[in-house]
């Protein structure tokens, strides 16, 4: 091929206060390429494309364009630079039209003024790319997300680019639109323009690639290789890591004989579930896994009160129960819940170690007229900090200079401190690195070994292979089926990928 | 213009008209018709400009999701430091007023610089120059009012009428206009609504969000700057106590027009007529001798209504079109960029 380097990124760096998200990246894009960028959850691929975009700028490594040292330090920067992107998160502006969100990054102008018929015309133009009908002066706000995903790709086809950075496009539409979206692909590509495609979807990855890199850990796992020199089942072993799903994974006895403390059957929930069922015991680890929008935090926020539960029945410790709220949940039925967004939904990053923990069992500390003692708030969280050895200078330290795996385990503590009986435990290593990740599994395990029933949320799928005792695994807010849990990798990876894909197996 | 017609009878700016019409009828039949007469309308619309101008101002820096405590401050410290230029250093009448403008301006570009610079909340920022400025302008004129006989050429300004209706009203107007314009049609101000819309889609756009709110504090002191000047041209004298009572009025006016209090829209027709409605109220009470703390009570309660109505509807749509939410929090997904997920 007489192609050239487009972009190249060499040793790229960065790091995040607790963890190191890229670490010596290399990426090399051709023109006239689809490059696929794999990995897992957290493996450092929206962190590499928010570089590249100029969203953020790396500690160390650099970057080329065409051959020249490239300074991308702003989004404005990249798109000067040719980098044309379709981000994952649907950043529009709800309040505008669909084509004034198209042309927003370089709005047709007469002096001052903003060329209204041209921001038509050009918006049109994107759209008819996609095959899309679209009035581009349909209010933002009234569209389907699909069609907001659609009109972000738009977004992206909109400005002539070199290099076109596709995250995860295809996420949340159907296989029709998806197809239009390829065929604008190769139509891209043989004019020349490099493509990077992120996407977990094995199938699309095969169907429209030439070129495959792998990011695992925030490192490098496979460089800028053929796709067709690589069998489908390498590829997924580079991404998830069998060194780590083959960890050694303790003898755990789990008393089925007891009756479940958590008991769901045939329920339906407002926001969507169908037909859910599912038994926890004490002592139990059971994995809910599923792709990013299967509906497993949503089965959450109903166990918890949050979401109403339209019928079939839950049942705690054998009785029949209609959980309200969050609060009800914890003081009546001892139900606790870690959340994936640490950072905005599990601590207080502003306040001290002291109060993060102790803030769930401020009613049973309080004496009269409310006043809690600082000794007893501060001896009850010691054990707890001593417990999950949670590594601080001082309790009076400020939940937001810890690190990320320390501050999850302050978001754990809580629940602890507050003696919950059943925990759903959702996503509880994102962002957390590799080796904190292990203490984190010791943990869990001794959390459950001390008779706690955990419901365990992940999208990770050596991580859940590692800790679930057993595995049930939803796809569209359904649960699809349950495997005990061999601990043998390849066999628990393909009766699960089955599970989702329904009859097409991964071969 | 089609497209302007159909969104005026949609909007809720039809309701502010009628309110308009309505309320204006009423204290015209009650008065006996002297709510009418040439030197009552006179009157009411040379006392409207302010209003008008300081609920703009608001309404720019509401646009990029912040706000401006220090209307008043802006606008008093203003009005007094050109009262002093010209009756006490003796500078021509113009050149007060022209300081006056440029004064609130540059307060208003600090202010937004302020915000940028150390990344406080605009609330804190402006609560902060509010104060200064409030104690400065007590400095330069202590007690004692300066008269408006000194810049005598202002004076004729503020009492000349073009087709019956005061200069003065008209220089709101025009800016009125001017900002409608601007919002409307300009790439400066749909960048303003962009970041006021959503900062991180406009980042990603390549639309400095910094830029956008010191432009919006920017032209927040410049209008600030014009009301000043409109007050040296309407009132008999400037002292300590100009631009005291600004404050709710500026935000009553926006966020009864219909502007979102968490950025990303404007509604100038909309703040236009609210402040017309709060001058009624005012009107109905000098007509009727009522006591002044009504006025507040009134307005106040207005705008405690129109935010409550305003969330009802709201609701309604997120409940009509929202998807699940994703996470547990029921916040928009607003994470900011600079942080690792």
């Amino acid at each position: 091929m007489s192609s050239t380097i487009a972009l190249e990124a060499n040793g790229l760096s960065k790091s995040f206060p607790g963890v190191k998200a890229l670490d010596r990246v290399n990426l090399r894009l051709m023109s006239g390429e689809t490059h696929a960028l794999m990995g897992e959850n957290g493996a450092g691929k929206s962190t590499l494309i928010k570089i590249l975009t100029g969203v953020h700028r790396p500690d160390e490594g650099a970057l080329s364009v065409a051959g020249s040292i490239a300074d991308i330090h702003s989004p404005a920067a990249a798109m000067h630079a040719g980098i044309g992107v379709v981000h994952q998160e649907r950043n529009v502006i709800r309040g505008f039209t669909v084509g004034e969100n198209i042309v927003m990054s370089r709005m047709p102008r007469r002096g001052p003024r903003v060329d209204w018929p041209a921001v038509r015309r050009e918006a049109k133009r994107c759209l008819a790319l996609l095959d899309l009908e679209l009035d581009p002066d349909t209010p933002m706000a009234r569209l389907s997300s699909a069609q907001t995903q659609l009109v972000e790709i738009a977004r992206g086809l909109y400005t002539e680019t070199s290099i076109l950075l596709l995250d995860e496009p295809t996420a949340s539409i159907s296989d029709n639109e998806a197809d239009r979206l390829f065929r604008v692909v190769r139509r891209l590509t043989e004019q020349g323009t490099a493509v990077l495609f992120v996407s977990h979807k094995l199938e699309e990855v095969f169907a429209h690639c030439d070129t495959v890199s792998v990011l695992r850990d925030g490192r490098s796992v496979l460089e800028s290789e053929p796709l067709s020199a690589h069998s489908r089942d390498e590829i997924v072993d580079v991404m998830v890591g069998r060194s780590l799903a083959a960890l050694e994974v303790p003898e755990r006895a789990v008393d089925r004989s007891r009756p479940p403390v958590l008991e769901l059957s045939d329920v339906d929930t407002a926001s969507g579930h169908r037909g859910v069922s599912l038994e926890l015991r004490s002592g139990e680890i059971l994995g809910l896994y599923g792709l990013v929008g299967a509906g497993r935090t949503e089965l959450a926020r109903a166990v918890l009160g949050l979401d109403r539960v339209t019928s079939g029945s839950v049942h705690v410790r054998g009785a029949r129960v209609s959980i309200r709220s969050v609060r009800q949940a914890l003081e009546s039925y001892r139900i606790g819940y870690v959340t994936e967004n640490r950072k905005e939904e599990g601590v207080f990053l502003a306040q001290s170690v002291t109060r993060n923990v102790a803030i769930t069992v401020w009613s049973r500390l309080e004496r009269m007229l409310g006043y809690v003692s600082t000794k007893s708030e501060r001896a009850l969280v010691q054990k707890y900090v001593t417990e999950l050895d949670i590594r601080i200078s001082g309790q009076r330290q400020l939940v937001g200079q810890l690190s990320g795996g320390n501050q999850q385990k302050v978001s754990l503590a809580k629940w602890l401190a507050a003696k919950t009986e059943i925990l759903i435990i959702d996503e509880p290593t994102v962002g957390i690195d590799v080796r904190t990740k292990r203490s984190f599994y010791d943990l869990i395990w001794k959390l459950a070994d001390d008779g706690l029933a955990i419901l365990l949320i992940s999208s990770d799928l050596a991580e859940m292979i590692t800790l679930a005792d057993r595995i049930a695994v939803m796809d569209r807010f359904a649960i699809t089926g349950e495997v005990e849990n061999s601990h043998d990798y390849d066999e628990m990876s393909q009766s699960i990928i089955r599970l989702i894909h329904g009859h097409a197996a991964v071969t | 213009m089609k497209r302007s017609t159909l969104a005026f009878l949609k909007s809720q700016n039809l309701t502010l008209a009628a309110i308009v019409i309505v309320g204006a009828a009423l204290i015209g039949i009650t008065s006996g018709g002297g709510f009418f007469n040439p030197i009552s309308t006179r009157t009411f619309f040379l006392f409207l400009a302010v209003p008008i101008l300081i609920g703009l101002a608001q309404m720019i820096t509401l646009s990029v999701g912040q706000l401006n405590l220090a209307v008043g401050a802006i606008g008093g410290f203003s009005a007094c430091f050109a009262g002093v230029l010209v009756a006490d250093l003796g500078l021509p009448a113009w050149i007060g007023g022209l300081a006056a403008v440029l004064v609130g301006g540059i307060a208003g570009l600090l202010n937004g610089w302020l915000v940028v610079a150390t990344r406080i909340n605009g609330f804190i920022v402006t609560l902060a120059t509010m104060t200064i400025l409030t104690g400065v302008q007590y400095g330069l004129v202590g007690t004692r009012t300066i008269s408006s006989t000194a810049w005598q050429p202002i004076v004729d300004l503020g009492k000349a009428s073009v087709l019956g209706v005061p200069v003065i009203f008209w220089i709101a107007l025009i800016v009125a206009l001017l900002l409608s314009f601007a919002f409307g049609h300009t790439v400066t101000g749909r960048r303003l609504l962009a970041s006021g819309g959503n900062s991180v889609a406009a980042q990603l756009a390549g639309i400095s969000n910094d830029r956008s709110v010191i432009i919006a504090h920017a032209a927040s002191g410049l209008l600030c700057g014009v009301a000043a000047f409109v007050t040296l041209a309407s009132l008999s004298g400037v002292n300590q106590s100009v631009g005291g009572d600004w404050l709710l009025p500026s935000f009553a006016a926006p966020i009864i027009g219909g502007v979102s209090l968490v950025g990303g829209s404007v509604a100038v027709l909309g703040t236009v007529l609210a402040s017309t409605i709060l001058r009624l109220v005012d009107s109905a009470r000098a007509e009727f001798q009522l006591a002044p703390s009504w006025v507040n009570f009134v307005v106040g309660a207005v705008v405690l209504g129109t935010v409550a109505l305003g969330r009802v509807r709201e609701a309604q749509d997120a409940r009509r079109n929202a998807p699940p939410p994703a996470s547990l929090s029921t916040r928009p997904e607003l994470t900011p960029v600079g942080d690792p997920k």
